[in-house]
C-alpha cells in the first residue's frame, strides 16, 4: 500500500454556487487505477463523491474522466500521486458525472431492410476498426469543433461511416453526416489520440465520409476550387508574389563544414504565403552545417485534398513528389510545414525518411543562439503534435532562445479545410486561442506550422513567429553582440 | 420525500443487459413498454463484458441433439431439460435476429458466421465477434431498442417489487439523487443479471449485485439451485484491485495452454481427454488445486499461454485481451498471462416455465436471474444465447398478459419510505458491510465447500444483516438497498449450498462422499422461497 494525494473536481449544482477542487490523501495498492482511487475516496473518506462506473475493465465506457486534463477511462488509467481528476468537458450533473445521454442519442442507429444479409468477410474487416467504440465520449470531450459549432461529434461520424459500410443499413448516411457537421472537423486528431480503443476517427471515418460525399457532389464549393487549383497549378494556394522556390538555388550550401544533407519539401503555404519564414529556416540550416537540396518540380503534398475527401488527383501528386526526391538520391526529406510533414509520414509510402525541422535541428548539435529578452508562448500545431508526435522538440528549441510560457494545446481552427469551408468556425476557434494567448501574458506567439501561423496572426495582436525565425533572431542578436564586443 | 413520481406501462422490464433489452424489444410489440436500468442502458450488466461467444447450431455437421447433450453433460444433468431444448433449438433463430439488426459477427470466407471451439462442446459452435462478442450484441440490441417505442429510464435502481394481492403490479426505484419513483405495470420482466459481486473476486460489473434474486424472493418467488455458482477458471490476478477481471475462455478456445509454476501442462492430470477445453467447473478446480498444493505463481495464479500462437491470431481474435494485458505491462504475444479462478455466473435463480413465468403471477424472469437452463455448470457461450432465447420468450409472454388497472398500495410505499429514512440514522457504511460479505463468501462459500464453513458464513451474513446501514445523504439510499440485496443473495447461495448434500457441477462439498455422478444423482433442484425450502428428488428421464 502507498499513500497518494489527488485533487478532485467537486460540484453539486443543487448546493454549490461554484465548482471547487477537493484534496484527498488515499491509500492505494500497486497498479491501482484512477477508479480505485475514486472507490477509496468514496468508501473511506467521502461517500458523497459521485462518479460513474460499471465494468471496471475498459469495456463499457461509463467511467471516462479527465486525468491531468486528458480524457481517460478511470478503470484503465494508472493512478499517480498528485493527479487532478476532472469530469469530461461536458455538462456536469454532479462531481465527475456528466450528462452523457444527449450525446449518446446523437449516435445513429442501424436501420435494416427486410432482407437478412450476412456481411462479407471484407465488409466485416472494413467495419471492425470502427466497431470497437465503447461510447465513453472521451472524443466528444476532446473535440474542439463541437464546442463552437453545431457538430454531432467524432463518434457519431464514426458510426455514420460504419453504417455506410454496412450492406444491411438503408438510409443515406453520407448526406446525414454532412447535415450533422461532417465538414466542421478540423482534422486535429484530438479524438483519435484520446480514444481508449485507438479508433482513428479522422482518417478512417471523417476523411472517408468526405470522400463518399465528394462522389455524391456534396463537397463544399470552396474545397472544390482548391482541388481545381491543385490540378491546374500543382499548388493549393494562388500566386500573390515571388515564391520561395523562385528565390533559392537548387542547392544551398552551408556556411561551414557540411554535417549533413537533406532534401527540402517546402509546401504550398511557405512557398507562396510565408516565403520569408522558409528563407529564415534555410539560414538557420546553413549556419548549422546542413546542405539543403531543393527540387523545384515538387508540388502540393495533397493534404488539402485528403482532408476534404477529394482524392482523385492524389496519386499524381504523390508520384511527382516522391520522384522529385528519389531522382536526386535524397534519403532524408525535411519538412517545416506540420501538415506536409504529417501527410508525407502518414499518407505516403516514401522510400526516404521524412523529418520535421524540429527533429532535425535537435538531432544536430546546433549552434547556441543568444537569449532574447522575450516571453513567448507556443501553439502546438495539431499535425505536428498529434500527427507526428512532436511535442518536446519545439519546446526544447524555443527554450534556448526565449522564456516559454505554456498554454493548453488546442486546435486553432485552420486545418481540415475549415478555414476555407467553415470560416466562422475557424474564426471562433482562433478567438479561443487569442484568449489563451492573452492569459499567458506572452509578448509573442511561436508555432511551427504555416496554417496555424497564418491563421492565428489574423486573430491576435501579438507577433506570431515560426521557431526558425526566432532561432535566427537569436543568431542575429549573437552576431550583433559579437560585433559590439569586437569593437569594444 | 415525495413519491408522486408514478409511471405506468403495460410491461415493465427491469435490467438493461442482453436479456432485458431483448425482452423489451419483444414486449414492445404488445403494448407500452418501460425499461428501467440501474446504469446507462447498454453500458451496465455483464452482456457487454462477455467476450468469448454465443453458442448456436448453424452447421449441418452439428445438431441440436449434440448441443442439448453437451449442455446437460456440462450442467451435471441438473438442467431443466425442457429449457435446454428451447435454448438449443432457438439460439440459431435469435442470432439471426441479431444479424438482421446489424450485428457484426466474424464470418467465414463463405459468408457464414464463424465459430470457434469452447469448453465441454463436441463441435466448435461458439459464434463470436473477436473477443468482444457481448459488446457487439449490446450495440446491436440498443440500436434495435432505439427503433422501438420502448421508454428507457436510465440510472434508476429498483429497490422493491410492489404487489396487489398475489400478483406483482409494479416496482419502486431510486434515482441518483435518492428520489423515489414508482412504476406500475400489468407484467414485470426481471432481467437484472447475476450476483457474483457477493464474492471478493468476481468478473461481474458493478451491477452484478444479485438484486433480482432478492427482489424476486421478497416478492414471494421460488428460486432454484442458488448454490450453483460458476467460478470461471481464468480471472486476472494482477493488479490487485482489478483481480478477477475476466480472461475469456476464447483464449483457450484459440489454443491457449495452462501451465503451473513448474512449467507443467497440468490439465493432463484432471481431464486428459479435453485438457484446457474441459468444462469450467473442472478447469477451475484444477487451477485451484494446483495453487493450493503450492504449484502456483508468486501472484497466486497459474500461467495461461498463447505465445505459441501466431501474433496475427492473437491480434485479430483476442484484441481485447491483448489490449487489457498491455495496459498492465504484459504483452501476451510474448509472455504468458497469470490467471486464477474468479466468481462468474450464478446458474441458479428464479424458477421459470418455458415462457419465463416465475411462481409469482405477473412476474417473469430471463437471463442470469432465472434458474434451470444451465444446471450445475454453464457452458461457455450458452449465457449469451440464453439472454436472447429467454429474453424474447419472457418479453413475449409478459406482453401478452391482460391489461389491468394498477394502483400502488400506499402501505407498501410507506414501508419503503420508512425503511429509506432509517438509513439516514444508521451507523455502518454499506461499503464496509459489502466488503465483509465479499471476504466471508470467498472464504466460506467458494469453490470447495463444507458444512462447517457454510454455517459459519451464514452466521456472518446474519450478523451483517443486523447492522444499521448508514446513508450519508439520500443519494446513498440505493447503495444501502443494494447492500441488503447482496446479503439476501448471499444467504440464498449459502442456504442452497447447505441444502445440497452432494457434489454436483460447480458445487463441491468436501465433507460429503457420494457414490454417484451428476446423471445418477438422487437429487434434483434445491428450492427456496419465503414459504418453503428443500431439495427435490431427481426425476429420471
Amino acid at each position: 500500500m502507498k499513500d497518494i494525494s489527488v485533487r478532485v473536481f467537486r460540484y453539486n449544482p443543487e448546493t454549490d454556487e461554484q465548482p471547487h477542487y477537493q484534496h484527498y490523501q488515499v491509500k492505494i495498492r500497486e497498479g491501482a487505477r484512477v477508479l480505485h482511487v475514486l472507490h477509496a475516496i468514496h468508501d473511506e473518506h467521502d461517500p458523497t463523491l459521485s462518479y460513474r462506473y460499471c465494468c471496471g475493465s475498459g469495456q463499457c465506457g461509463s467511467c471516462a474522466v479527465r486525468a491531468n486534463g486528458e480524457p481517460v477511462l478511470a478503470c484503465t488509467k494508472e493512478a499517480q500521486d498528485g493527479m487532478t481528476i476532472d469530469p469530461l468537458d461536458l455538462p456536469v450533473q454532479k462531481d465527475l458525472m456528466v450528462d452523457m445521454e444527449p450525446y449518446l442519442a446523437e449516435i445513429p442507429s442501424l436501420e435494416p431492410g427486410s432482407e437478412i444479409l450476412v456481411p462479407t468477410q471484407d465488409e466485416v474487416d472494413a467495419i471492425k476498426p470502427l466497431r470497437s467504440c465503447i461510447e465513453c465520449l472521451a472524443c466528444v470531450s476532446a473535440c474542439p469543433a463541437l464546442k463552437v459549432i453545431d457538430f454531432a461529434g467524432p463518434t457519431a461520424m464514426r458510426e455514420n461511416m460504419r453504417l455506410a459500410l454496412d450492406p444491411r443499413d438503408i438510409p443515406d448516411r453520407v448526406t446525414e453526416a454532412v447535415c450533422q457537421g461532417l465538414f466542421t472537423c478540423t482534422s486535429c486528431q484530438a479524438c483519435w489520440k484520446v480514444c481508449p480503443k485507438d479508433i482513428q476517427i479522422p482518417g478512417k471515418a471523417i476523411e472517408k465520409l468526405r470522400a463518399l460525399a465528394n462522389r455524391k457532389g456534396l463537397t463544399l464549393p470552396r474545397h472544390q476550387s482548391v482541388e481545381k487549383l491543385v490540378r491546374e497549378t500543382g499548388r493549393s494556394v494562388d500566386r500573390i508574389g515571388t515564391s520561395f522556390l523562385e528565390q533559392v538555388p537548387e542547392v544551398l550550401e552551408p556556411y561551414g563544414e557540411v554535417k549533413g544533407t537533406v532534401g527540402f519539401f517546402v509546401g504550398c503555404m511557405y512557398n507562396m504565403r510565408l516565403p520569408q519564414t522558409a528563407l529564415d529556416a534555410m539560414e538557420v540550416l546553413r549556419r548549422n552545417g546542413i546542405r539543403v537540396i531543393i527540387p523545384k518540380e515538387q508540388v502540393c503534398c495533397g493534404s488539402p485534398l485528403i482532408r476534404t475527401g477529394q482524392i482523385g488527383y492524389l496519386e499524381t501528386l504523390q508520384r511527382r513528389n516522391i520522384e522529385a526526391f528519389v531522382s536526386r538520391g535524397i534519403d532524408v526529406v525535411l519538412t517545416m510545414c506540420a501538415g506536409c510533414g504529417s501527410t508525407l509520414k502518414n499518407d505516403y509510402e516514401c522510400p526516404f525518411r521524412v523529418m520535421d525541422i524540429n527533429e532535425l535541428l535537435l538531432k544536430f548539435e546546433i549552434e547556441p543562439p543568444a537569449r532574447l529578452p522575450v516571453k513567448a508562448t507556443y501553439h502546438d500545431p495539431c499535425h505536428l503534435m498529434r500527427g507526428q508526435g512532436i511535442r518536446a522538440e519545439p519546446r526544447e528549441l524555443i527554450s534556448r532562445v526565449v522564456d516559454l510560457v505554456e498554454m493548453p494545446s488546442v486546435c486553432c481552427g485552420s486545418g481540415g479545410g475549415v478555414r476555407s469551408g467553415v470560416p466562422e468556425e475557424a474564426a471562433a476557434l482562433a478567438e479561443n486561442r487569442r484568449k489563451e494567448i492573452e492569459k499567458t501574458g506572452a509578448d509573442i506567439v511561436i508555432s511551427s506550422c504555416p496554417f496555424c501561423e497564418y491563421h492565428i496572426m489574423e486573430h491576435t495582436d501579438r507577433p506570431v513567429k515560426n521557431i526558425a525565425t526566432v532561432l535566427l533572431e537569436g543568431y542575429r542578436e549573437k552576431d550583433k553582440k559579437k560585433v559590439r564586443e569586437d569593437w569594444s | 420525500m415525495h413519491s408522486d413520481d408514478v409511471r405506468t406501462a403495460h410491461v415493465l422490464v427491469i435490467g438493461s443487459g442482453g436479456a432485458g433489452v431483448r425482452a423489451a424489444i419483444e414486449a414492445s410489440e404488445y403494448g407500452e413498454t418501460l425499461l428501467v436500468s440501474k446504469t446507462l442502458a447498454g453500458k451496465g450488466g455483464c452482456t457487454t463484458m462477455a467476450e468469448g461467444g454465443y453458442n448456436a447450431v448453424l452447421r449441418e455437421q452439428d445438431s441440436c441433439e449434440i448441443h442439448f447433450e453437451d449442455t446437460l453433460n456440462g450442467g451435471a444433468w441438473l438442467n431443466d431439460p425442457e429449457l435446454v431444448q428451447i435454448l438449443v433449438k432457438e439460439a440459431p433463430d435469435r442470432i439471426h435476429d441479431l444479424l438482421r439488426w446489424g450485428a457484426v459477427f466474424d464470418v467465414t470466407g463463405s459468408c457464414q458466421v464463424a465459430q470457434r471451439p469452447f469448453g465441454g462442446q463436441r463441435f466448435p459452435r461458439t459464434c463470436y465477434a473477436g473477443d468482444r462478442t457481448g459488446h457487439e450484441m449490446m450495440l446491436t440490441l440498443i440500436d434495435r431498442l432505439n427503433a422501438t417505442g420502448v421508454r428507457v429510464v436510465n440510472e434508476v435502481t429498483i429497490i422493491s417489487l410492489l404487489k396487489d394481492g398475489e400478483r406483482v403490479n409494479g416496482a419502486a426505484g431510486l434515482d441518483q439523487k435518492g428520489n423515489l419513483s414508482i412504476f406500475l405495470a400489468d407484467s414485470i420482466v426481471l432481467a437484472t443479471g447475476g450476483g457474483t459481486k457477493i464474492y471478493d473476486i468476481s468478473t461481474n460489473s458493478s451491477s452484478g449485485t444479485g438484486d433480482g434474486y432478492s427482489l424476486g424472493y421478497s416478492a414471494g418467488a421460488e428460486l432454484i439451485d442458488m448454490e450453483q455458482v460458476q467460478f470461471h477458471p481464468t480471472g486476472a490476478v494482477f493488479p490487485y484491485d482489478a483481480r478477477g477481471r475476466l480472461v475469456t475462455e476464447a483464449v483457450r478456445g484459440e489454443g491457449g495452454i495452462l501451465k503451473n509454476a513448474l512449467g507443467e501442462r497440468f490439465m493432463g492430470r484432471y481431464d486428459p481427454d479435453r485438457m484446457e477445453l474441459s468444462t469450467r467447473d473442472v478447469v477451475s478446480r484444477a487451477i485451484a488445486t494446483e495453487i493450493m498444493e503450492g504449484r502456483g505463481t508468486k501472484n497466486g495464479g497459474v500461467y495461461l499461454d498463447v505465445t505459441h500462437l501466431p501474433h496475427s491470431q492473437v491480434e485479430t481474435r483476442l484484441p481485447v485481451m491483448l489490449e487489457q494485458f498491455l495496459q498492465f505491462g504484459v504483452d501476451i504475444r510474448e509472455e504468458p498471462m497469470e490467471v486464477a479462478p474468479t466468481a462468474h455466473h450464478i446458474m441458479g435463480g428464479l424458477r421459470i416455465t418455458a415462457h419465463g413465468e416465475t411462481t409469482v403471477p405477473g412476474l417473469y424472469a430471463c437471463g442470469e436471474v432465472a434458474g434451470g437452463v444451465h444446471g450445475a455448470n454453464r457452458l461457455g457461450g450458452n449465457a449469451l444465447a440464453d439472454t436472447q432465447v429467454f429474453g424474447k420468450r419472457a418479453g413475449e409472454a409478459a406482453g401478452k398478459v391482460k391489461v389491468r388497472q394498477n394502483r400502488a398500495n400506499p402501505i407498501q410505499i410507506e414501508a419503503i419510505q420508512k425503511q429509506l429514512e432509517s438509513f439516514l440514522h444508521g451507523d455502518v457504511s454499506p461499503s464496509a458491510v459489502v466488503r465483509s460479505l465479499q471476504i466471508a463468501m470467498w472464504e466460506g462459500a467458494g469453490i470447495f465447500r463444507n458444512s462447517a464453513d457454510l454455517e459459519k458464513t451464514l452466521g456472518v451474513i446474519e450478523h451483517l444483516g443486523t447492522l444499521r446501514l448508514k446513508a450519508a445523504t439520500p443519494a446513498n439510499f440505493a447503495e444501502c438497498c443494494i447492500a441488503r440485496h447482496m446479503l439476501a443473495c448471499a444467504t440464498l447461495v449459502v442456504q442452497g449450498a447447505l441444502l445440497r448434500k452432494e457434489s454436483r457441477g460447480a458445487h463441491v462439498r468436501r465433507d460429503i462422499t457420494q457414490a454417484w455422478d451428476g446423471r445418477g444423482s438422487p437429487y434434483g433442484h434445491t428450492y427456496q422461497s419465503r414459504s418453503r425450502q428443500g431439495i427435490e428428488t431427481a426425476v429420471k428421464p
